[in-house]
């Protein structure tokens, strides 16, 4: 797996919404408004935002998973109609299958994409090594953590070769320490392989570590409201943390989060009232 | 979702709609066969000789002798079930001793045990209780136990960090924690009680409505069976769909 | 409704394989349970020897194991033995064989349609313990006094287990599980044989469990109320005419039968699922 033969796609997103059937009668519930951005081909961007805003909604309408009410989403210039093999994307529940052995699920996708067996079997031990997890081919979900569960979901993701990556909150439920560890991983593979990437996180300062660009987007209706680029060095490692400008950049979403979090807050708890 | 309260009640209604309606749609067929069949009884034959049957004192007293023999049955299987299987929940030796030969004595059919136990209880009410309770004692000594298995040990860390005593552990811990799975035990000893009791009265016994079941087979009178059958399913699921609603308000 | 809501079904297999406790099963646990229940079994039989024997009991009620050994070893190796299994073990097989593909469809079908699964759930849950075998006497009027007014309604209570745990073991698959399978394609075939199901096997072992016993619990039943022929045929037969050994002996079978079967599913199950709740 290198750089030189991952195909390579942009995002364009054209003016998205989307609309959820609210269940009660008070109309629709508009969860995604007036997205209009774009990531550049092999570019990696992180959409931050609090709870509820809407940024998993916008990542399952890039991966086909959910059709937007308008606007339009294309793909290396090609229009999302439905999930694309080319489009890999990692969830943040657990979606190991337990009752496949690593190798088996990383190599389920190629199964269903009718991969002859040979490169199957070629593929996925690529993306175990690339992820970390050679020596644990044989080993079952349930006998490994939380944080090599999600590993095994990389893996399983690269395994199909995409050329854009959707990452919805991937490390959401690991403690800290692996969560660090895990993101770390992520740049230093998308360092190797060069997808186009989206991360969906709740963390800033996972957001300003992982990516090029970050958008920080609104409580419901969901639109961006700061697009920031991050011009910290492309080779940073988490001691990036402790410089003043990764400060200044988290200073700097912070506050654009900041309302808008007490803003969705507030929401929240008057619709429950 | 806070979105989603104003839902359930609405789907609810639709589905019991839904669920009367398999009920009328089960009448019309049955209606429907009964034209077809001469074995089959009319549904109006069928509840004219329920209505007669429930006017005639005999077979009242059948009806009571079989729901008292199933109520004893319910409240030994229930405590004796209950015991046992807070027993096996709580002690893991006897688990491992006496785990496999409950799962054994759970398959078996009881029914096979009938001529066993009609010469040890005799005829009446004896043995009748006896096979209720072998029916319904297993749903309620295999849900208790499995329910105090699982409760989460952080209870029990919580129950001796206020040091609760036994009874207290028992009454505020316990039974609070395993009512979802003692209430399903008990909805099926329930019906598994009267089943139980009835399937007895097919054979030896001198009275209950197994026996008029029986009777009215072997006596060709299918209008009189099938309304004593009827009877006792009604019973039998209204019970079981009362603590059903109750288990998922629990829950 | 909540991923882990257990129901009935799964509840009543003793231990569902999906709420397994955590933590490997000690590796003696398995060879203690099979010693003690050995032991229980022999410390049973010693007690009924020398009950019987020592005059505690009139010798009709419970025959010496001593006598019902033999007596057992006897009647299998005979000759008029063997139609009667047949019968019964052909009902057997033919109820679970129809019940299992009947639950499976239906669950699966509720699944596919949960407002039709709900419209029917109150009378699956209040029928599948309750009065079934009340219902024999109107399938012999209906079939006739044969196997399939046996196989139909041991069918039938096979079914309810079976089709109600199918259904909440797809309803408890994890929503990502199904999120995975449309983001690479897989077909619905495929998400239905290669993510779903798999996903629901706890379930559904369980209900194959429950639904194995009542198919056999209910095929000896009706045989031993109503039928002419089979196993539960021969226990009634038997007492009524003061055999007590020789339907011991037959108890015996069918007790051998439940164990067998109990064993094998239990097995099947623990080498399917080896590693995945490890």
């Amino acid at each position: 797996m290198t750089g030189e033969d991952a195909p390579a796609g942009g995002v364009a997103l054209a003016d998205v919404r989307v609309e959820f059937a609210a269940r009660d009668s008070d109309g629709p519930v508009v969860a995604v408004d007036g997205v209009t951005q774009e990531i550049p081909a092999r570019g990696f961007v992180s959409v931050v935002g609090p709870s509820g805003c809407g940024k998993s909604t916008l990542l399952s309408v890039i991966a086909g998973l959910r059709t937007a009410t308008s606007g339009k989403v294309e793909i290396g210039g090609r229009t999302v109609s439905g999930p694309d093999r080319d489009v890999g994307v990692m969830f943040q529940e657990d979606s190991t299958l337990p009752w496949k052995n690593v190798t088996d699920n990383v190599r389920f996708p190629l199964q269903i994409a009718h991969v002859s067996r040979t490169e199957q079997a070629e593929r996925a031990q690529d993306a175990i090594d690339l992820v970390g997890l050679g020596g644990f081919e044989r080993r079952y979900p349930a006998e490994l953590s939380g944080g090599m569960r999600q590993r095994v979901a990389l893996a399983r993701t690269l395994a199909m070769r995409p050329s854009v990556l959707l990452m919805d909150e991937p490390f959401a439920a690991l403690d800290q320490q692996t969560r660090l560890l895990l993101g770390a991983e992520v740049r230093r593979i998308w360092g190797e392989t060069h997808q186009t990437v989206l991360f969906v996180t709740h963390d800033i300062s996972e957001a300003i570590l992982l990516s090029q660009q970050v958008w920080v987007m609104s409580y419901r209706p969901g639109t961006i409201i700061d697009v920031v680029d991050v011009d910290l060095p492309e080779d940073r490692d988490s001691a990036v943390v402790a410089t003043p400008r990764f400060n200044e950049l988290q200073n700097r979403i912070w506050e654009s989060l900041r309302t808008e979090s007490m803003r969705g807050f507030a929401q929240e708890n008057q619709v429950r009232a | 979702m806070s979105l989603t309260a104003a839902r359930p009640a609405r789907g609810d209604a639709r589905i019991l709609i839904g669920s009367v309606g398999v009920a009328v749609a089960a009448a019309i067929v049955w209606e429907i066969a009964s034209h077809l069949s001469f074995v089959i009884p009319k549904p109006l034959a069928t509840l004219g000789a329920l209505g007669r049957d429930l006017t005639d004192p005999r077979y009242l007293a059948d009806l009571r002798e079989t729901l008292l023999a199933a109520l004893g049955a319910f409240a030994v299987a229930t405590f004796g079930g209950g015991l046992v299987g807070l027993g096996l929940g709580l002690s893991k030796v006897a688990r491992v001793v006496f785990g496999p030969f409950i799962t054994v004595l759970n398959g078996v059919p009881k029914i096979v045990l009938y001529p066993v136990l009609l010469p040890v209880f005799h005829l009446g009410y004896g043995s009748k209780i006896v096979m209720g309770v072998l029916f319904g004692l297993f749903p309620v000594l295999i849900n208790v136990a499995t329910g105090v298995r699982e409760i989460p040990d952080v209870y029990w860390r919580l129950a001796r960090s206020v040091r609760a005593n036994r009874w207290q552990t028992l009454t505020h811990i316990l039974l609070p924690a395993i009512r979802g799975p003692l209430l399903t035990g008990l909805r099926l000893a329930v019906s598994l009680s009267l089943v139980g009791v009835v399937l007895s009265e097919f054979f030896a016994t001198k009275r209950g409505l197994g026996r008029v079941v029986l009777q009215s087979y072997s006596g060709g009178d299918y209008a009189d069976m099938m309304s004593t059958i009827l009877l006792l399913i009604a019973i039998s699921f209204v019970l079981s769909l009362l603590l059903w609603r109750l288990e998922r308000r629990v829950r | 409704m909540s991923v882990r809501a257990p129901e009935a079904a799964s509840r009543t297999a003793g231990r569902a394989a999906a709420r397994r406790p955590r933590g490997r099963r000690r590796p003696g646990s398995g060879l203690a349970s099979a010693g003690a229940t050995v032991a229980l079994i022999v410390i049973a039989g010693v007690v009924a020897e020398a009950g019987a024997r020592g005059g505690w009991w009139a010798p009709d009620v419970l025959p010496a194991p001593s006598d019902i050994l033999p007596a057992t070893a006897q009647i299998v190796g005979s000759a008029e033995f063997w139609p009667d299994a047949v019968r019964t073990g052909m009902e057997l097989v033919l109820s679970c064989v129809f019940g299992v593909a009947a639950g499976l469809l239906v669950g699966l079908g509720f699944w596919k349609a949960p407002g039709v699964g709900r419209v029917f759930e109150p009378y699956l849950v209040s029928f599948y313990a309750v009065p079934l075998v009340l219902f024999y006497p109107i399938s012999i009027v209906l079939i006739g006094i044969n196997q399939w007014s046996v196989i139909v309604l041991a069918s039938v209570m096979t079914a309810i287990p079976m089709t109600l745990n199918t259904w909440m073991g797809l309803r408890a698959v994890p929503p990502v599980y199904l999120k995975l399978a449309a983001s690479i394609r897989c077909s619905r075939a495929q998400t239905l044989f290669r993510v779903a199901l798999p996903a629901a096997a706890p379930y559904v072992f369980a209900g194959l469990r429950l639904g194995v016993v009542y198919a056999l619990i209910g095929t000896v039943a009706m045989e031993f109320t109503t039928a002419q022929a089979g196993l539960g045929y021969q226990i009634r037969y038997l007492y009524e005419s003061f055999d007590a050994v020789g339907m011991y002996a037959y108890i015996l079978v069918i007790v051998a039968i439940s164990v067998l079967l109990t064993a094998v599913l239990e097995i099947a199950e623990r080498l399917l699922m080896r590693r995945r709740n490890a």
